[in-house]
């Protein structure tokens, strides 16, 4: 049994992802750079990961925001940067969460389709909320019908 | 400004849009950061030690195998702080803290024996579906409590 | 020692708290634990074209990497498979992945089915097994014994000895184990009478079984090796099947293996080792309370009716109390002793043998294939003709011998 002591103590880190016609994550990281103020900042596949206090790295993310806003996302990472225990030097592979990303990336134009159209709408002409649907069931009349044209 | 749960709880779409439109999304890394930021005994990569899947006793019985329960210790507090879910419907490749089946239906059927307002969508497949997705979402979200922000 | 690389396909385990677990096993072994690196476009493709329908994204996760192995897009010397136990879903892609690896690859795998409270200890032999198969098959693949070598089993019940030369078992040794290096002594000692040779002229030495280090260390042996694998390569050694596919079945004082053999080589195995009820330590039970010696347990057996005894429990306990009812009750001691074998053969079958591909011929070996009544219990639950070869009891010190002789010099 090894003692564990964690790094990191009462910092967040996020992730900002940049998928966007008018700047690169490598762009996104010069930018974040200029205004990091000693706040830890990492580049990844898809963009940055910004680690220190809360307030500090929210700051920071609103303000790279307003440089493209809808073609940026954040969302929160349990593990600080450079972890060994999610590196995939280490692991041999991808940690499983890259695949999520990986997906969600590759779809991330519609929703940045849907952030800069939708104020454009009238509020009544917004669409209403597609809720899953099943497949319909075919009739039992029709199925009757292909039925018998099968059989003649 | 109310407490999402969102499904797949990995996902970077809905993180970013529940936080975009003034919420507070409940997302898998809160919980994993709290095991990751917390002392105790070695066990990697995420912390979560044979103790875990025993805390998850209290949303799945013993005979429910250890990696739900071991799943649900780390989703059953935020099922319960949830003032709202969004659920998508087909996240068929979200891995790891979504990667098991019986965990997602038991998350799913927990959050809707919950009395709070919970949206039902699919991932947009083209660019119209996209802005549907996006409306769908800011709709649901400005009408709960602290919304329309 | 090169390290071994071990594919890890897997569901739940670091969610269990048991990730660590499977790495201190393998670390222990000089072995690392990897996860192949397959891109989400693999993902989808492998798992559709496997056409196991499963829901789990983790599941098919490891679907998708399983292909990749096969395939050759990523380099492994082993694969471990885990999922939690009682997982249905996941144990049907559990035994159809090692299936399928097994028979599209020459990788070996072995599977395990964990719960919070799996430790490294419990892992540790299969991982020995799974890193010796990877890193000595040129080993693994001698057929013909030469020379004059010495094979020491050192097992938890018994101590066995063999003396080889030239492909033949010139001299054999057979003691219970009381002290481990004592017993090991004695039995060498009288297995080299048997020879007729000399200790000093005996030119390479293997020991196997529980007290193989200990044993090993002492007598300066040139291969010190876990059991499943010594005992697979002896099993079709002695029963003339080194080609192709067999199963080999060894009940044993402690433990119990099943293991899938594809040219003497281990493919998939199972140990069992938790419930004395399923071992020879309850046939020897059986025999003290019929008073009979355990060499008479096994006629007696053949000529019994286990049909007629009800056995209400696989445990050593309530089993054995079972029988002792059964003989109060009037129940002839043919018929006793052959409930106490179908009990075992039963349970060896429902918790081992489902997790191997039963293939022909099956080799029941180690001391309890001696017990006749155990080998028909067995013969009878999997409708096959089950093979005991000669010397059987005397599995790993044979396989010991054999393997020793590749370490003589200039061999």
């Amino acid at each position: 049994m090894t003692e564990y002591l964690p790094k990191y103590v009462n910092t967040v880190t996020k992730y900002v992802f940049v998928e966007s016609p008018e700047m690169t994550p490598g762009d996104l990281a010069i930018r974040a750079y200029e205004i990091s103020q000693g706040v830890m900042i990492k580049e990844t596949c898809f963009g940055l990961q910004i680690t220190g206090k809360e307030d500090e790295v929210n700051a920071i993310i609103a303000h790279l925001r307003e440089f493209d806003p809808a073609h940026i996302f954040v969302k929160d990472r349990g593990f600080p940067p450079g972890d060994s225990r999610r590196c995939r030097a280490n692991l041999g592979g991808a940690r499983p969460g890259y695949f999520g990303h990986e997906f969600e990336i590759s779809i991330s134009r519609f929703i940045s389709k849907g952030l800069v159209e939708l104020p454009k709408r009238e509020a009544i002409a917004k669409p209403k909320p597609p809720a899953p649907e099943g497949s319909a069931k075919l009739d039992a009349k029709r199925l009757r019908q292909i039925i018998e044209a099968m059989e003649t | 400004m109310a407490k999402v749960f969102i499904y797949p709880t990995t996902s970077l779409i809905l993180s970013d849009l529940v936080a975009r439109f003034g919420h507070t999304p409940l997302s898998a890394a809160l919980q994993i950061r709290e095991h990751i930021q917390t002392p105790g005994l070695e066990s990697p990569p995420l912390q979560i030690t044979p103790e875990d899947p025993k805390k998850g006793l209290k949303w799945a019985a013993v005979e429910v195998p250890s990696g739900v329960r071991g799943r649900m210790s780390l989703y059953g507090p935020m099922i319960e702080q949830a003032e709202a879910a969004i659920i998508i419907h087909d996240a068929d490749f979200s891995f790891g803290c979504m990667g098991c089946a019986r965990t997602n239906e038991l998350i799913q059927f927990l959050l809707r024996k919950g009395d709070i307002p919970v949206l039902d969508l699919r991932y947009p497949r083209t660019e119209e579906e996209g802005i549907e997705f996006v409306a769908a979402i800011k709709k649901f979200l400005d009408e709960l409590a602290g919304g329309g922000v | 020692m090169n390290l071994v690389r071990i594919a890890q396909l897997s569901c739940g385990p670091e969610y269990s708290g048991v990730q660590k677990e499977i790495n201190e096993a393998a670390r222990s072994v000089d072995a690392e634990i990897f996860f192949p690196d397959i891109r989400l476009a693999d993902i989808r493709q492998g798992f559709d074209l496997f056409g196991l329908d499963v829901r789990s994204p983790d599941l098919k996760l490891a679907i998708a990497r399983a292909r990749a192995l096969v395939e050759g897009k990523i380099e492994a010397d082993a694969v471990f498979i885990a999922t939690c136990f009682r997982c249905a879903e996941a144990a049907i892609v559990r035994n159809e992945l090692r299936r399928y690896i097994h028979e599209n690859s020459r990788l070996p795998v072995v599977s395990y089915s964990f719960t919070e409270r799996t430790t490294a200890g419990t892992l540790l032999t299969r991982m020995e097994a799974l890193t010796t198969i990877a890193r000595r098959r040129a080993l693994l693949a001698r057929e013909v014994q030469e020379g004059l070598t010495l094979g020491v089993d050192s097992g938890s019940s018994t101590t066995k000895a063999v003396i080889m030369r030239d492909n033949q078992i010139i001299g054999t040794g057979w003691l219970p184990t009381t002290a481990v290096l004592k017993s090991a002594e004695d039995a060498v000692d009288i297995a080299v009478k048997e020879a007729g040779v000399k200790r000093e002229e005996i030119q390479a030495i293997g020991t196997t079984g529980y007290g193989r280090f200990l044993v090993g260390e002492k007598m300066h042996a040139d291969l010190i090796q876990e059991e499943l694998t010594i005992n697979s390569k002896g099993a079709v050694y002695l029963a003339d099947r080194q080609h192709g596919p067999s199963t080999v079945i060894d009940i044993g004082g402690m433990d119990n293996k099943a293991i899938s053999v594809q040219d003497g080589i281990p493919g998939t195995f199972t140990m069992g080792g938790i419930c004395a009820g399923a071992s020879g330590r309850f046939l020897e039970m059986t025999a003290k309370r019929l008073g009979v010696d355990i060499t008479e347990l096994g006629p007696l057996a053949l000529r019994g009716t286990g049909r007629e005894v009800p056995m209400n429990s696989y445990c050593i306990v309530f089993g054995t109390q079972s029988l002792v009812n059964a003989l109060a009750a009037g129940s002839s001691p043919e018929d006793v002793a052959a409930a106490a074998c179908h009990s075992v053969a039963e349970q060896v079958f429902e918790q081992q043998l489902q997790e191997v591909d039963i293939k022909e011929p099956v080799i029941m070996v180690g001391g309890t294939s001696l017990i006749q009544g155990l080998v028909k219990a067995m013969g009878d639950l999997l409708q096959v003709e089950v093979v005991v070869p000669h010397h059987s009891q005397y599995i790993g010190a044979v396989g010991s011998a054999l393997l020793a002789s590749g370490f003589i010099k200039g061999s």
